[in-house]
């Protein structure tokens, strides 16, 4: 079952991947790190452009989503319950606290200084990674959610969080007690991943049936009236479009474009604005399990790895592919 | 007697005893006289002497000559090695003389004979050297006499000391050669660059100054009058040059203006693209070969003569195209254009040949530097007069629309006009302060420059007078309306007193505001929630469900005509009908016997395995149904997990939507009138249990929540699962 994909290079392969499905993958805001959270129990710190493994943590189970502090530290979300930091140098983790079920994901909030993870027990918990350890000191604040949560995103005081049950709330930071506003996803099928625009104005949402849509925060009808969804990761065979789980999306930081990752192995690049595509990526051995912008938006950096969408199954290695990002692949073309 | 014969003195002197004894013999047979024998004895003996003396003399005179012979050999040794600036190697000490003569002569001999040979060939490097120096000289000087073969060797000097000397001399002159020979490649390169430019003839013009610099491999004139005449030479050419150069730069600027002034096009230009590329040039930076030969710049002068014929022809074209220019700015800035060269004035003008085009061009040039001066010194003003004329304009709709009776009925767009008419509004309130403004701006300008300051050949300040009486003659006529009005309601009340009925005053149609709030964006909001609303408001909400994902109401009308392409024209006319009967028909929503047995591919079969399924997922189903509808009529449908089914369907591939199979089927069987409205079961299912409208009914209904995971919870369930089974 060795990988025989097409000549044209997927980008450069990272040595030493982890050795089960890739729950995420994240540049760092200051260098060209990658931070990995895997399915293998392990976070691992790559020097993307150097191709070196930089560190291995291991946890008490699989993690599902991790995130930078700042060059020197991270935080996970594994799926032991617990939420971890991470402090490179050291190799030391410290538990900052714990959900009743496995974390979700995690975010960190350079505007409010806090992490906030989400859990499929239904709550969104804030912490403060300075307060010592303990979980009375770290923990900042519960917000239960309408079902689990399944996906976050940050734009300044902004968070975006989806959940089952296609729902969809928006917070400010500064005022968590309740949700600035309640949606449903308008999507019709579960949600797969939110990202925020990196202006602030609006989010991305995918669901497992091949779509993304395009939301704003505006609530008057001149910005709801720019909102759409769109098809993509689709593959009509013999009269019968296949539709692909749509898993991953990351807003290029420069030009606002995005990129989306499926279940086919594909890796798109659109156009919101503007609606178009701006390139497809040739396919990669097996799904698009996440991707990432690095922060000059010179690097993108795709986990293609097994997402488990058809259950237990043989299937290809666990990649990462660190890609050099051309202007031309990520430029908006005005119409 | 034996005599030893050894020694033949001794033998002389026993021969000469014997022959005296003889003699005395000879006498005494004889008889001599004893005188007469003394007498011959003194003979002998005298005679004896006599030889003695001779031999003497003769031996002297040699030892004399060989001393001699010695001491010039010495004198010429000493001689030749002082010559050579050596030490002699030999001085003969008369005191210390070692041998005889003969040997010291044997001595010196060799000696001498060594300084000779070495002597000659010190005297020819003298010789070689010095016939190199007198050639190099010769080249340098350029002396016309030939040299003396035979080159005088100064012979009293041929030391180490001067050899080294000649030898440094030798260099001195070989590196002058040397430098002279770089210096005249030098010349050479530059005047063949020269020629090369200028399109002469490199060969012929450095023969004429030396048939040698030609050849260039062979030996070159270095000498000094040579590069002196190549330098001025070289002087010459650059001189020419230069002049050249500035002929066709002169020729070049021509060539541009007349391009500019008619437009030539490109194609033409870039003919000349080397001529005009090199306008700004220095002399050292034009190099390429025939820039700058007799025949390019003829060339070049033929085409400005050309063009310069043609911008003749074309001179009126040109004055009308700079008068319309003249003309364009003015407008723009509101400027009246002089009148005295109107355009037809001046053609008219060059017709009859009075004036010369080019006069006027020059004019009309004139003028319109002269008004772009104008207009940049009006500029701020200009843009003063702009806001207030748009202020203006912005007034009159706002009056108009005031009038409009009708202004706050909901219709497309209505937002935008109340939006404009509060903006106009606010601009209207700034007006009289900016009319002021703008007052005071030009009279000061008038009086900066002591000319009115006129727009479109009106004095503004006068414009601005006619506003302000307008508007306080507006006043007044609506202070008047107000008190009209004020009266018209005191009439009314009167009236009401009389009659008791009160005539509306309001507008007729401002009952209508109702249905203007249903467009907001609550309602839109309401419609992305899908099918969950339809029991809510029934007939509207259905249309709005169909157009769910998408808000734009484009999109609306798009779906609803594509569905009629689908050719199911009754259908949703069915399914309203439907709608309202939706109690009953929900009853059977999840069982299978509502399904109609005529239709073996009816998508409820296809659903059957999913009946258990909350009616959440069917209305999801059917949601992205109606999404389909939308872009492709009749390709089936196959997803890739739909992860909510997997806890009931193994393998989530084979789940197919239901949606394409609704589309088919009324395509196999147009018009048969029960097919729809088993379509339309599932659909009704779908509505009622509202997927997700609020939290609550997830926490109460177990099953929607075993229904919903993503893959990860999934993939979580099953390593657990894996572990449990490995531990146990």
């Amino acid at each position: 079952m060795t990988s025989a994909h097409p000549p044209p290079a997927p980008g450069r392969e990272l040595s030493n991947p982890p050795t089960d499905g890739i729950s995420n993958l994240r540049f760092s805001n200051h260098s060209d790190h990658l931070l990995v959270s895997s399915w293998d129990k392990t976070v691992r710190l790559y020097d993307a452009s150097a191709d070196s493994l930089r560190g291995e943590f291991m946890h008490g189970g699989p993690v599902l989503d991790c995130c930078f502090h700042d060059d020197s530290s991270g935080f996970s979300a594994s799926a032991d319950n617990t939420v971890r930091r991470i402090v490179f140098s050291h190799g030391k983790e410290d538990i900052l606290g714990r959900h009743d079920a496995p974390v979700r994901c995690i975010e960190y909030s350079y505007a409010a200084g806090q992490v906030i993870t989400g859990s499929w027990d239904k709550t969104l918990k804030c912490w403060d990674p300075r307060g010592a350890s303990g979980q009375e000191r770290t923990l900042v604040g519960t917000y239960p959610q309408p079902e689990r949560v399944y996906s976050l995103s940050l734009v300044g005081n902004r968070l975006v969080v989806a959940t089952a049950g296609r729902q969809v709330n928006v917070y400010d930071l500064r005022n968590m007690s309740q949700p600035e506003q309640r949606r449903e996803s308008s999507l019709k099928y579960q949600t797969r991943c939110v990202r925020c625009y990196p202006n602030g104005t609006g989010y991305a949402l995918s669901s497992v049936e091949g779509r993304v849509a395009m939301e704003f925060f505006d609530l008057s009808e001149a910005s709801q009236a720019k909102k759409y969804a769109f098809k993509c990761h689709r593959k009509s065979e013999a009269g019968r479009d296949i539709v692909y789980p749509v898993n991953a999306i990351a807003f290029h930081p420069v030009y606002g474009t995005f990129a989306t990752g499926g279940c086919d192995g594909f890796v798109n690049v659109w156009d919101g604005n503007n609606k178009k595509r701006l390139y497809q990526y040739s396919k990669y051995p097996t799904s698009i399990a996440a991707l990432s912008f690095s922060r000059d938006g010179r690097l993108l950096a795709v986990a293609s790895s097994y997402t488990f969408e058809e259950g237990e199954k043989p299937h290809e290695p666990d990649a990462i592919f660190v890609r050099s990002v051309n202007e031309i692949e990520v430029k908006p073309k005005p119409k | 007697m034996p005599t030893p014969k050894i020694d033949p003195l001794l033998q002389v002197e026993t021969t000469c005893g014997t022959l005296l004894y003889e003699l005395q013999i000879i006498w005494d047979e004889v008889g001599e006289t004893d005188v007469d024998r003394d007498k011959m004895l003194l003979e002998l003996e005298r005679e004896c002497l006599e030889v003695y003396r001779r031999k003497v003399d003769q031996a002297n005179r040699c030892r004399a000559q060989l001393r001699q012979t010695i001491a010039d050999s010495e004198a010429e040794l000493a001689a030749i090695c002082s010559a050579m600036g050596e030490r002699p190697v030999h001085i003969r000490q008369s005191d210390q003389n070692a041998g005889s003569l003969k040997e010291e002569l044997s001595k010196i001999l060799p000696q001498l004979e060594e300084m000779k040979k070495r002597k000659i060939e010190r005297r020819n490097q003298f010789v070689e050297v010095l016939e190199q120096i007198q050639k190099i000289t010769n080249e340098i000087y350029g002396s016309t006499e030939s040299f003396s073969s035979k080159t005088v060797v100064d012979e009293t000097d041929l030391s180490l000391r001067k050899l080294e000397e000649l030898h440094r001399q030798l260099h001195e002159l070989q590196t002058e050669k040397s430098d002279r020979l770089k210096q005249v490649q030098d010349y050479l390169s530059m005047l063949n660059e020269l020629c090369s430019v200028m399109g002469m003839d490199f060969k012929q013009t450095v023969d004429e100054i030396h048939p040698t610099l030609s050849d260039p491999k062979g030996f070159r004139s270095i000498s000094n009058n040579t590069i002196e005449q190549l330098a001025t030479l070289i002087k010459k050419l650059r001189e020419v040059k230069i002049q050249r150069m500035q002929r066709l730069q002169d020729l070049a600027t021509t060539m541009l203006e007349l391009w500019h002034l008619m437009d030539t096009p490109i194609e033409e230009q870039q003919m000349f693209q080397n001529v005009t590329c090199n306008v700004a040039a220095s002399e050292h930076e034009i190099t390429e070969p025939n820039t700058l030969s007799v025949d390019f710049i003829k060339y070049v002068e033929a085409e400005v003569s050309r063009l310069e014929e043609l911008k003749s022809s074309k001179m009126k074209e040109l004055v009308l195209k700079k008068r319309l220019e003249l003309e364009e700015i003015c407008r723009k800035t509101h400027l009246v254009p002089d009148s005295e060269c109107a355009i037809e004035d001046a053609i008219v003008a060059i017709e009859s040949g009075l004036v010369d085009a080019a006069t006027i061009l020059e004019q009309i040039e004139l003028q319109i530097a002269k008004v772009k001066e104008e207009a940049f010194s009006r500029k701020e003003i200009l843009e003063k007069v702009e806001k207030w004329l748009t202020a203006c304009d912005e007034e009159c709709w706002l009056e108009e629309y005031n009038r409009d009776e009708n202004r706050y009925n909901a219709g497309k767009g209505a937002h935008l006009t109340l939006k404009r008419a509060e903006k106009a509004r606010a601009l209207v309130n700034k007006l009289p302060g900016m009319v002021e403004a703008l007052a005071s701006k030009t009279v000061a300008w008038e009086k900066e420059r002591g000319v009115e300051f006129l727009y479109d050949g009106i004095r503004l300040l006068s414009m601005l007078e006619e506003y302000t009486i307008l508007r306080q003659e507006k006043e007044q006529e609506r202070r008047r309306l107000r008190d009209q009005k004020k009266l018209q309601g005191q009439l009314i009340a009167e009236q009401e007193a009389l009659y008791g009925s009160k005539p509306s005053p309001s507008k007729p149609q401002s009952v209508k505001k109702g249905p203007r709030y249903s467009t907001g964006g609550a309602s839109n909001r309401r419609v992305s929630l899908g099918g969950a609303m339809v029991p809510a408001h029934k007939p509207d909400s259905l249309h709005s469900a169909k157009a769910t994902p998408k808000t734009r109401p484009s999109k609306k009308s798009d779906h609803l005509n594509h569905r009629q392409d689908d050719g199911i024209p009754a259908f949703s006319a069915v399914r309203r009908g439907l709608d309202i009967a939706e109690t009953p028909v929900r009853k059977h929503s999840s069982t299978p016997s509502a399904v109609n047995g005529k239709e073996p591919e009816s998508p409820l079969l296809v659903r059957k395995p999913f009946s258990p399924i909350s009616s959440a997922v069917s209305s999801k189903a059917n949601m992205t149904n109606m999404l389909e509808v939308e872009d492709n009529g009749d390709t089936s449908h196959k997803m890739l997990h739909p992860s909510n089914d997997l806890s009931h369907t193994t393998t989530p591939l084979k789940t197919i939507p239901l949606v394409d199979e609704e589309n088919r089927t009324p395509k196999a069987m147009p018009i048969i009138p029960s097919t729809p409205s088993t379509l339309s079961v599932p659909m009704q299912t779908a509505m009622t249990p509202a997927p997700s409208l609020a939290p609550i009914p997830f926490a109460i209904t177990k099953p929607v929540e075993e229904i919903e995971q993503s893959f990860e919870e999934r993939r979580l369930a099953s390593l657990l699962s894996k572990i449990q089974m490995t531990s146990s």
